[in-house]
């Protein structure tokens, strides 16, 4: 009896603190000595063959990616467009033409093409050597199934937004298709060589039908194997495969015997996997670890833009506060940007300026730098509007006060709400009240839809200035138009720049429509995202092609 | 005994069928269509329509709770509105993943925390108990989610003992099922831990004592059976937090799981796979509480007895 209810001495009680320190020491120490990089030597790190010898068949690649907490694999490249599965789809199917810089074009499975004068009608020149991985020629008619299939409204196909004004194709001979437009698309040739109009086979998507993405089968270097949901891809080497796109460093099959796609959504888990050799690769490396990976001799590091839409701001300018461009105006100029991306990306992501990323075609370089924070301007212009800092540093007008809800759904991909939350404190510091309203993806997509919200942000990979069409046009709204400006001389812009085949007088088009959204305030454009891939010492020659996607058709691995 | 079971199991089919029949109704007054989900950015209003009226979204929606109900006794949960796929092949290629996840960390809980809670009542009062208390505090006061971090670091990192990617080996089980363990045994603990002390007060232990048992046998013997009654009742409950536990282990150890596909269902409004893994969830919480109640008359014969009086 007298054990089991003695009451705590004093002494005991220092004694336990004593002992109890002791595990979570070891533990903090452990922490440090891996954040200063001493840890277990990677399994695949070999620092010592360095890259001088050459490539070499086999071996197997784990490759850690970032899915978000997306648990299904939907591999059907018509059909999908979410960014991660696309990276795996670049490797099982093959488009007819490849992007090569400077927005030039090269041949894959089209051998060459003719653009007809009026700009109506493409003619493909198709290889005739190529097979789909069950075995079914690549053809004229294959193509023709493609794209009829993508244009049939009720397969409801996501890549029907690329083919935009498309009509029909005809088989002119076994290897030559035709493709009409109704009217002319200016970025056919851009869109074509997006990983989205991807040749799948016709014999397997009638075989599959709705699985289909189940069992995706194109004709790529790499053929689909098995996948465990939400948890693994695995592809394997296609040893017929001698139709590299042109621009790729050899020809014949891949090198890699296998790919592992391993699904790991949280980043501090991927570094984990890389670190410990548990991956021989992994993907979207977080601003904390980059600079190091990038120095470091156990790793090498490939970054490539991703052709997107930038992340951007979109005011409903439908609803109060934002109809006046005035206010829109105060907001930007509270907004310091440049401060934001460098506080949060440190300096791994570049600072946005156009809606357009970088090295799209028509990206207006005089954007840069043409405007400035200016705090106190932005609140001269919102007293004069009537909106008056009120007790709590909140502006009020007529009783109502500057809260402004910002719509999300994704949480903190890229690092995206940590950078809201900085310019939510440059928003506050000017009067402005902004509340972060987090839903899931239904009812957001309801919600942004019916334009129920004051702001919210989102990005949209595409390798064509028409994007700003997807986005931005009071004309062609969709279910997740989300910007919901209705400028006449914006829609006339983009309706122009979308039929407009001189690539002169496009450039020019598109240089006004990027002016006019930052300028009138429908769209205030944040990062760049540099889509980057880390690789153990020894997983040699992993690429990122124009668009931003990983390519292994070159990727090796030191015996 | 027999008909306390079946009793049992009769009430069992109710939670269940209700289950279904919330979820059901939770999910259609949510809004947000789901066909207009699965069309994406870029469809036309006529393309919705189209999805609208392929997945049956289009008939009143008693007739939609009908066909779900319908198929669901006979073992038919429908296809998944966004995949196409059986919802019944998604859900049992993922259940074995949780339902192992689930196992190992229950009995990890239940192994840890009886020990800990039988040491702590043991030395009640002097450093080993002040030790544990302190540890679970720290245990339940950080997310699970950082836990996991840590010893991923700890562990995979920088000791390289454990591999923290699924290989369908055992050791890869071993780090998520002790992270999420380890947070559902601090109930255990505390439960016997007050159990325990509870019985030393009890008449009887004081009787066994009179008669002259020794010290460890009145312990390890009497009071500690009575106050596993009150761990194997917790076991019943703490499943549903192993369940839920185990979406955020599943994110972080990128393992599959019944879980994850729920969350993701949900934000979709896929509502046959919803369905289903309620519908599964359900009845791994009825199965287990079942075996639970069981249990008790296996463990304490008082029940027994009582049961048999009950039946005559």
């Amino acid at each position: 009896m007298t054990d089991v209810t003695r009451p705590p001495s004093i002494e005991g009680t220092q004694r336990h603190r004593e002992r109890c320190a002791a595990p979570w020491l070891a533990l903090c120490a452990a922490l440090v000595a891996v954040a200063c990089g001493s840890r277990a030597e990677p399994v695949k790190s070999s620092a010592a063959t360095e890259a001088s010898s050459s490539p070499r068949a086999g071996g197997e690649l784990i490759f850690a990616f970032d899915g978000a907490a997306v648990s299904q694999f939907a591999l059907d490249p018509h059909k999908s467009a979410f960014a991660p599965h696309h990276r795996v789809m670049r490797s099982v199917f093959d488009s007819l033409i490849v992007a090569q810089p400077d927005h030039q074009f090269g041949p894959w499975l089209a051998k060459s093409w003719e653009i007809a004068p009026d700009g109506l009608s493409y003619t493909f020149h198709l290889r005739d050597d190529v097979l789909f991985h069950d075995g079914t020629p690549f053809d004229a008619a294959a193509v023709k199934w493609n794209l009829d299939r993508i244009k049939d409204p009720k397969n409801a196909l996501i890549a029907l937004a690329d083919i935009g004004t498309y009509d029909s194709s005809s088989v002119i001979d076994p290897h030559t298709v035709r493709v009409q437009f109704s009217r002319p698309y200016a970025p056919f040739l851009a869109n074509l060589s997006k990983s989205s109009l991807g040749m799948v086979s016709p014999t397997a998507a009638r075989k599959y039908g709705d699985e289909f993405p189940l069992h995706p089968v194109g004709t790529g270097p790499f053929k689909f194997k098995s996948l465990q949901p939400a948890t693994e891809i695995v592809l394997e080497r296609n040893a017929a495969y001698h139709w590299a796109p042109s621009g790729a460093a050899h020809t014949g099959p891949a090198w890699l015997e296998r790919i592992v796609f391993k699904n790991v959504p949280e980043e501090a888990t991927r570094m984990a996997v890389l670190q410990s050799g548990q991956a021989g690769a992994v993907d979207l490396i977080p601003p904390q670890n980059l600079a190091s990976l990038r120095t470091s001799r156990d790793y090498h590091v490939v970054e490539g833009e991703l052709l997107n839409q930038n992340y951007s701001l979109y005011l409903n300018v439908e609803r109060e506060p934002w109809r006046d461009p005035r206010i829109r105006e105060a907001f930007k100029l509270t907004l310091d940007l440049d401060a934001a991306v460098r506080t949060i990306y440190l300096g791994t992501q570049a600072r946005a300026w156009s809606p357009l990323s970088p090295s799209i075609f028509g990206y207006d370089k005089t954007l840069e730098h043409s405007w400035r924070p200016d705090p106190a301007r932005a609140a001269q212009l919102l007293d004069e509007l009537g909106w008056k800092k009120g007790a709590d540093g909140v502006r009020v007008r007529d009783g109502k006060r500057l809260t402004i809800v910002f719509l999300d759904t994704q949480g903190n991909r890229e690092k995206r709400l940590d950078l809201i939350t900085v310019l939510r404190r440059q928003l506050r510091d000017n009067g402005f009240d902004l509340r972060i309203d987090t839903q899931p993806a239904g009812l957001y997509l309801a919600k942004s839809a019916s334009g129920d919200f004051d702001l919210l942000a989102g990005s949209l990979f595409a390798p064509d200035p028409d994007v700003l069409r997807r986005t931005h046009s009071g004309k062609v709204r969709t279910v997740t138009s989300v910007s919901r400006a209705d400028d006449p001389e914006l829609n006339q812009l983009l309706e122009d720049g979308c039929n407009q085949l001189d690539d002169e007088k496009r450039k020019q088009i598109y240089s006004r429509a990027q002016h006019l959204i930052v300028e009138r305030g429908y769209g205030i454009p944040a990062y760049v995202l540099m889509y980057s891939v880390a690789a153990a010492r020894g997983v040699e020659g992993i690429a990122i092609e124009q668009h931003g996607f990983p390519v292994f058709y070159d990727a090796w691995i030191h015996a | 005994m027999m008909r306390r079971v079946l009793g049992r199991l009769a009430a069992s089919v109710g939670v269940v069928f209700g289950a279904v029949t919330l979820i059901f109704l939770i999910l259609n007054w949510l809004p947000g269509d789901p066909a207009a989900l699965i069309a994406g950015d870029a469809a036309s209003p006529e393309t919705v329509e189209q999805i609208r009226a392929q997945l049956n979204l289009d008939r009143p929606l008693w007739d939609q709770y009908r066909d779900c109900l319908i198929g669901i006794t006979r073992g038919d949960l429908g296809r998944s509105y966004v995949t196409r796929e059986p919802v019944a092949t998604r859900l049992l290629a993922q259940f074995p993943a949780t339902l192992s996840l689930t196992l190992s960390a229950g009995l990890i809980a239940l192994v840890l925390g009886v020990t800990l809670g039988v040491l702590s009542a043991r030395f009640h009062g002097r450093w080993p108990d002040q030790l544990i208390q302190l540890s679970a505090l720290s245990v339940v006061s950080v997310p699970p989610f950082w836990l996991g971090l840590l010893a991923i670091l700890c562990f995979s990192v920088y000791l390289g003992w454990l591999p923290v990617l699924g290989d369908g080996g055992f050791r890869a089980d071993i780090l998520p099922s002790t992270c999420l363990g380890l947070v559902v045994s601090v109930h255990f603990m505390r439960m016997v831990r007050s159990n325990v002390l509870d019985q030393l007060h009890e008449p009887y232990v004081t009787a066994l004592r009179a008669k002259g048992l020794g010290q460890a046998r009145v312990f390890y013997v009497h009071v500690l059976r009575n106050a596993l009654i009150a761990a194997v009742t917790l076991l019943g409950v703490v499943i549903g937090e192993l369940l839920s536990g185990a979406v955020v282990i599943e994110t972080l150890f990128a393992r599959q799981g019944l879980g994850r596909v729920a969350v993701e269902a949900i934000s979709q409004k896929d509502l046959p796979v919803v369905q289903g893994a309620i519908l599964l969830a359900s009845i791994t919480y009825v199965v287990v509480n079942l075996l639970v109640d069981v249990s008790y008359v296996w463990i304490d014969p008082r029940l027994r007895t009582d049961s048999l009086r009950g039946a005559r």
